[in-house]
């Protein structure tokens, strides 16, 4: 290989090729053989993986899987669902460890619109969420009610809360309602807001049913 | 072969070469000043200091200006030099030299003034406006028509394999453009693409994947293979590498460009293609990293001592990484974890700053001294600008691993259950790489540094020296040897015979219904087989015909033309005839009413979609974070689509209705308020101006002869709609307590295009037209349901 006279070409060393463009010549070496095999064994994985991927329809595809495990996700939720109660939430808001895990989310995720203290204001700036350090619920107060709007997010997403089930996960959103259940008492008193969709009256469910119709479902259906 | 010599005396046009070289270190140098800003503006949200000024509108500038500008006066240079040694002759016409040159300077300009202002396409590295669109196709037939004239008097009989990669350069960045910016103008600053959804991404991605392939890679191949020989004065390695892998690299790269798409709901044939027509890319394009690697056998001292040899090679070792780290991107797996991340920028700049950036720099020290009659003024400049801009390469590219696959891991983690994200707020990912994106400075920095460095020298070599313009004494060949190929000639031979056999039979194993798919594949393996015995048997027929295929420019052209050609013909025309009735899947998007669309363009104006996607991927990570996968049918009047690719912040396919307006109206007027240790941009400008109501009627025609489904309304109409949503959305923003809102200001329009993002219709499967679509002959598979993401619509 290591020629000593690379301008000429010899009998046993790489053929220089004759013609010369503007000075530049130009060997005719073979192709080196890792080359041509790392070639062809990308040709044949285009070949094989094809027909099995493709026509053969080998494994799952990709919305197969998603679909998949949306569903045993909602199959556990229900699962830890049926064992959440009004009780079992208030106790949870006793649990120091859980309540500081609830925290921790409320800290980073709804501080935006409902303060750190609870009270949706920023000094003297309303935030675009609801007052929860009060007594007054909008879509009512006990601990599942709570539960269930910060699962599924207010009937009318348009207004405020939006779903944050899939984003955190049943057992954040858990942990974030202890969180709030910890700023409250067992057994106070609960009112519901003059909007509240809860209260008797025509205007309760024509929003919510057009939310329904208007937005994706988020959570896995 | 007779031949007829007289000897003339020919003097090169150089200074046509020492302009563009010129314009490429200035543009280059601006460029990257850009490039550094915008890296900056990432970390420091408060270096957004204008709307003008706002990194939406600044990053499209940044890119098109080191794509078009360096790179491309930079290629312009290169081949003006080495066509007209190659040729031994001068390009044909001064006058079209001189208007290549100027109208390219006079485009590049007008794009650094209208990208600030917001005027844009809304499509990556295709973001220029529509006259702009026409300047450049113009200027680029012009540079065409000089290019093939000069190579029809030429007096070199045979073309070099330099050539080769010029001419596939020039023809396929005119074809891509072309199709890819099919618009219709709504005013003289705006117009949609004729695309929309699946179609546009598919369109936008065969382009743009293709702009690196054939602006950034061939022409600069095409260079190496003149300047690295000449520079390490040895010959070029294998002669028949260069065959092969031009042939296989021009072929194959076309077909790769659904990679960019990658686990979205581009059809499954289309993924499946993108992602294997890249692998069978990674050794082609080797090849040309060989060719140029090896070429140094025997004179591998020089790597030592001579800076330009340093860069060459420097150069196409970052080719070579970059070209792996390309097709492993490609890869699905891989590509869930890398797509939308700082791990693709870095890929991208260790091809621009490691490839394109240093076999710039090692082409104009080469050429300098050369132009200007003199010796380079400093060669320890020019080694400390290689040193220094090695460094920053890789602080840069180091970095931008680190960054994407942190926060990629961090994005795609979920709990050991597997039922909920690890980290669900985007947030804590982008904090945890905010270290990162400082390293990207400092490696930028010192990058730019390099090139001002390289500035510096070359103008101080060229004002040692003088301009001159070399002369030459040329035999002018009469002979009946060259350009004497007819179309029987072209096309009637083995080669191509059996390529075009081959390619037809593999065509039938991809696209043939059912049964006859195998038994097309078998017969292609079977004539595969053959094809070879018939080679081994009559090589030297084969060759031969190749060498005399290299005497006939047009030919050959013809050739690549055809070759680059196929792989886009095969890819798009079935998904914008065939695909288009069928693959909405079981969601059909909403048209925007007249405010939103306002809202839309303001978003694409803004250049939202430059660290935004709106692409929901089949992954559950992304699902869990936000909502369900997106559908065909739900991006199927966006003109242009806005699926993005990069995620600096979250993905908004969903936002509609995820939050009041108020959180929108107060996030845009400062985004820390809501979202503390957000990096994105303020845009109080959104509350003062008004969106614009004059050209609304005449977008919304436009878009109804697009095939949206917009009712029959007068000017006055779709003003007064707009309005009355304006009001509406006013009101809304009242009983939330932000008062102060007008009804036709632009943020209020960008709030009604937010709140929409998402809504769909759902479709009845019996009426989808499942049916084969009028007009297709027989059932292609690609026509039938793609059964990889349509089960929900047909069972």
């Amino acid at each position: 290989m290591n020629s000593s006279s690379p301008n000429k070409s010899t009998d046993n060393g790489p053929v220089l090729r004759d013609h010369v463009y503007d000075g530049i010549q130009e060997y005719d070496q073979k192709l080196p053989n890792w080359w041509l095999f790392t070639w062809y064994i990308t040709i044949v994985w285009f070949v094989i993986a094809w027909v099995a991927y493709y026509q053969l329809h080998v494994g799952e595809s990709g919305q197969e899987k998603v679909d998949g495990q949306m569903a045993a996700i909602k199959a556990a939720q229900l699962k830890e669902m049926e064992q959440l109660s009004d009780e079992k939430l208030w106790a949870m808001s006793q649990d120091e460890k859980v309540v500081s895990a609830g925290a921790a989310t409320f800290g980073t995720t709804c501080v935006a619109c409902h303060a750190p203290d609870l009270s949706a204001h920023l000094g003297a700036v309303k935030l675009p969420g609801l007052p929860l350090n009060d007594t007054e619920w909008k879509h009512g107060g006990n601990p599942l009610q709570i539960l269930n709007i910060v699962r599924k997010g207010a009937p009318d997403i348009t207004k405020g809360m939006p779903s944050w089930e899939p984003q955190l996960g049943l057992n954040r959103v858990v942990e974030v309602v202890a969180f709030v259940l910890s700023k409250h008492k067992k057994g106070e008193p609960v009112t519901l807001a003059a909007d509240s969709p809860l209260k008797a009256g025509a205007a309760t469910t024509a929003p919510a049913a057009a939310a329904v119709s208007a937005t994706p479902p988020a959570a896995g259906k | 072969m007779t031949t007829n010599a007289t000897k003339i005396t020919i003097e090169f046009d150089d200074r046509t070469v020492r302009r563009f070289m010129i314009a490429s270190i200035i543009w280059g140098i601006v460029g990257m000043l850009a490039g550094v800003f915008v890296a900056s503006q990432l970390n420091f949200h408060q270096l957004n200091l204008a709307s003008w000024l706002s990194f939406g509108r600044l990053r499209p500038l940044h890119t098109n200006a080191v794509i078009f500008a360096f790179v491309g006066n930079m290629m312009f240079s290169g081949i003006y030099y080495s066509t007209q040694r190659l040729c031994k002759a001068r390009m044909a016409s001064d006058l079209l030299s001189n208007i290549h040159f100027w109208g390219w300077q006079l485009i590049i300009v007008s794009a650094a003034i209208t990208l600030p202002l917001g005027l844009t396409r809304g499509q990556e590295y295709a973001e220029l406006i529509w006259p702009i669109n026409i300047a450049v196709a113009l200027i680029w037939v012009v540079f065409a028509v000089n290019f093939f004239w000069t190579l029809a008097k030429r007096n070199e009989p045979s073309l070099y394999v330099a050539l080769w990669f010029y001419i596939a350069t020039i023809i396929t960045i005119a074809m891509l453009y072309i199709v890819n910016h099919l618009s219709i103008p709504t005013s003289w600053t705006h117009s949609y693409t004729i695309f929309a959804g699946v179609q546009n991404g598919l369109v936008q991605w065969w382009y743009g994947h293709n702009a690196v392939a054939f602006f950034l890679t061939t022409p600069i191949l095409g260079i190496m293979y003149y300047f690295l020989p000449k520079a390490v004065e040895r010959p070029v390695y294998s002669y028949r590498l260069s065959i092969v892998h031009f042939w296989s690299l021009v072929f194959i790269y076309i077909w790769a460009g659904p990679h960019h798409l990658l686990n979205t709901a581009l059809p499954k044939w289309l993924q499946m293609l993108g992602t294997f027509f890249s692998l069978m890319l990674w050794a082609p394009s080797w090849g040309g990293m060989l060719n140029g690697l090896l070429t140094l056998r025997g004179a591998w001292d020089k790597l030592r001592t001579d800076p330009i040899v340093k860069f060459l090679i420097a150069g196409v070792t970052f080719y070579g990484m970059s070209t792996f780290e390309g097709p492993l991107l490609s890869i699905r797996a891989v590509n869930a974890l890398s797509h939308y991340s700082d791990w693709t920028i870095g890929h991208v700049h260790a091809g621009a700053m490691g490839w394109n950036g240093f076999m710039a720099a090692g082409m104009f020290y080469w050429l300098t001294p050369r132009l200007y009659g003199t010796k380079l003024y400093s060669t320890s400049l020019a080694n400390f600008h290689f040193w220094i801009g090695l460094i920053g390469i890789l602080v840069y590219v180091g970095s931008m691993w680190v960054s994407g696959i942190m926060q990629g891991l961090m994005l795609n983690a979920t709990t050991p259950d597997g039922h909920a994200l690890v980290y669900p707020n985007f947030i804590e990912t982008l904090t945890a790489i905010r270290p990162m994106m400082a390293f990207r400075i400092i490696g930028g920095s010192l990058y730019l540094l390099g090139m001002i460095i390289m500035a510096v020298n070359i103008w101080l070599t060229a004002r040692k020296g003088s301009p001159v313009n070399e002369t030459r004494e040329v035999a002018v060949i009469e002979t009946n040897q060259r350009d004497t190929m007819g179309l029987k000639e072209t096309f009637l031979n083995d080669p191509i015979a059996c390529t075009f056999a081959g390619l037809v039979l593999i065509l039938g194993w991809l696209f043939l219904p059912p049964g006859a798919d195998i038994a097309s594949l078998v017969c292609a393996l079977v004539f595969g087989v053959l094809a070879v015995k018939r080679f081994q048997t009559g090589h030297h027929r084969w060759s031969n015909w190749y060498d005399s295929l290299l005497t006939n420019w047009l030919p050959f052209t013809v050739l690549t033309f055809v070759a680059v050609a196929l792989g886009g013909l095969i890819q798009i025309v079935p998904t914008v005839l065939v695909n288009r009735a069928t693959n909405v899947e079981d969601r059909i998007q909403q048209p925007y009413t007249p405010l939103e669309l306002a809202g839309r363009d303001i978003y694409v104006s803004e250049g939202c979609y430059n660290c935004h996607s709106q692409m929901i991927r089949t992954m559950l990570p992304d699902v869990l974070r936000y909502g369900d996968y997106s559908r065909l049918g739900e991006s199927i009047y966006d003109h242009p689509y806005q699926w993005g690719s990069k995620r600096t912040g979250p993905d908004l396919a969903r936002e509609g209705g995820k939050y009041p307006h108020s959180w929108h109206y107060d996030h845009m007027k400062d985004p820390r308020a809501i979202s503390v240790g957000s990096n994105m941009p303020a845009y109080p400008h959104l509350f003062t101006e008004k969106f614009d109501q004059g050209t609304l009627w005449k977008k919304i025609g436009v878009l109804t002869r697009l095939g949206v489904p917009y009712p029959a309304m007068s000017e006055t109409e779709v003003k007064t709609k707009a309005v009355e949503q304006g009001i509406k959305i006013v009101q809304e923003l009242e009983t939330q307590s932000r008062a102060g809102a007008m009804p036709d200001s632009k943020i209020v329009a960008l709030i009604a295009y937010l709140q929409k993002l998402g809504k769909y219709d759902l479709v009845d499967p019996e009426q989808m037209p499942l049916a084969k679509p009028e007009g297709v002959p027989f059932p292609l598979k690609p026509g039938i349901p793609d059964g990889y993401r349509t089960s929900a619509v047909t069972k």
